[in-house]
């Protein structure tokens, strides 16, 4: 018993120390990302390579002064916060980031919470994550971030519908909602379900750049009219959590997701020893987190209806025919 | 402690750090108040509204409408999808003429123009 809570406390520290650190050593890619694609140098003072301007940002966020808009309702201005942080760390439960292993006769699973309802706690997760960001404009007293958090809302709202057809599919294919059971019958059927699944890869695609505020379906932040819309009214490290929470966390959550569902997870070729399985899914997950940041710097944005017509009028449908044609396949195929 | 019980310590152990995250400005940050630094944001002029919380655009009460009517049918289907594999063609029928209907209903959200929220 102790020892389990041991083996489960380890792996916590594992994957906070992992995601808050890459979470904050995205900051540092994304800008130098952001400055080659823009033709210039991003980050290049503090440290080698910039390397160390996520630390330099970080505490200067933390030395700034604690400011709250009057008229702010301040019991949810802090709630705001933590529903936003709290769901994006969550979706990390379930991620199995490879296969299971023994140590000294005792079997441990790289996932924190190995349960038969991985997917619904995304879902459920992504859900919550909505208050965050209503709570978080409705507390602000302010009109940029009420109106921002407004169209985040309806954004978020348009495209988890869509989000929930498009795994359907390949829930239907893998008959099961444990992200672990979903690797392992792609291992055993020795083939990526993005292969079965195209359509519903694509949706989740769409749906990922929704739901972590990203371009081009960033209408919520809209630097230039709303400057950066919901959380405008907060200061010092509360201004630095919301980004760490959407831009960050969300997009590395909800990449890992993808490369569950639809790249095999941590499946790969043997090339790097006993590490392989922990390696190659890294690579895939990053290489998804990457294609994000770079359409994040090269597409210009839709507007707010657009972004809404997108998910209702045309990704809707496409994700009902999808489930309906994927159901009678494997209806007739098993 | 493979389950449920990880995710409990998990979401205690990140809702601690969330609140840690939330109150340090309040510690570490600068003490020294100035008369006019919690005005709200609007651009430099003086606030048209008090209370930045007022009406707002019908259209996003549709959004929530919506929501419910889709967002509810897809967590009917997920155990749909689980065990399908072992209902068979009941299932299968039963499924489509549950989305059909569903489907029914969008387009009479579309007809009715729930979705033209910003004309």
């Amino acid at each position: 018993m102790i020892i389990d809570v041991i083996i489960a406390l380890g792996k916590i520290a594992v994957v906070l120390l992992v995601g808050l650190g890459l979470g904050a050593y995205l900051t540092w890619v994304e800008r130098k990302v952001a400055g080659h694609i823009q033709a210039r140098m991003g980050p290049s003072v503090v440290g080698p390579f910039g390397l160390f301007q996520p630390i330099a940002d970080g505490v200067k966020l933390l030395t700034k002064e604690s400011i709250i808009p009057r008229g702010a309702d301040v019991p949810v201005y802090y709630l705001a916060l933590i529903l936003a942080l709290v769901p994006s760390l969550l979706i990390f439960s379930v991620i199995p980031f490879g296969p299971s292993f023994t140590i000294f006769g005792k079997e441990i699973k790289p996932i924190i919470s190995d349960v038969n309802i991985g997917l619904l706690i995304v879902f459920a997760m992504g859900s919550i994550a909505v208050y965050g960001t209503i709570f978080a404009g409705w507390a602000s007293n302010s009109k940029y971030a009420f109106i921002g958090s407004l169209r985040k809302a309806a954004v978020i709202v348009s495209y988890e519908v869509v989000l929930g057809f498009a795994v359907l599919g390949v829930i239907l294919i893998a008959g099961s909602l444990s992200t672990v059971e979903i690797v392992n019958s792609q291992i055993e059927k020795g083939i990526w379900y993005i292969v079965y699944q195209p359509v519903a890869f694509i949706l989740y695609l769409f749906c990922m750049l929704a739901e972590s505020g990203r371009v081009p379906f960033d209408i919520q932040e809209a630097e230039a009219e709303l400057v950066t819309g919901y959380n405008v009214e907060y200061g010092g490290m509360r201004f630095g959590l919301f980004p760490l929470a959407e831009w960050y966390l969300n997009v590395v959550g909800l990449s890992a997701i993808a490369v569950v569902l639809f790249f095999g997870g941590w499946s790969g070729p043997n090339i790097f020893g006993p590490l392989s399985p922990y390696i190659w899914f890294l690579v895939k997950t990053f290489a998804l987190v990457f294609f994000t940041l770079w359409l994040h710097w090269t597409l210009p944005r839709f507007q707010a209806k657009d972004i809404t017509d997108i998910a209702w009028k045309i990704l809707l449908p496409i994700a009902l025919l999808n489930v309906v044609v994927t159901a009678f396949v494997v209806y007739l195929f098993s | 402690m493979e389950g449920y019980g990880a995710f409990l310590i998990f979401f205690l152990i990140a809702l601690t750090i969330a609140f840690v995250m939330a109150v340090l400005n309040d510690i570490l940050g600068e003490k020294r108040r100035d008369p006019m630094e919690d005005y709200p944001y609007e651009c430099g002029v003086p606030l048209y509204d008090k209370e930045a919380r007022g009406n707002f655009k019908q259209g996003y009460y549709m959004f929530g409408l919506l929501l419910i009517l889709f967002d509810i049918e897809v967590a009917f289907l997920f155990p749909w999808a689980v065990v399908f594999k072992d209902i068979g063609l009941y299932g299968l029928i039963e499924a489509v003429l549950f989305i059909f209907i569903l489907f029914l209903g969008f387009i009479y959200a579309l007809r009715k123009r729930a979705l033209k929220w910003q004309s």
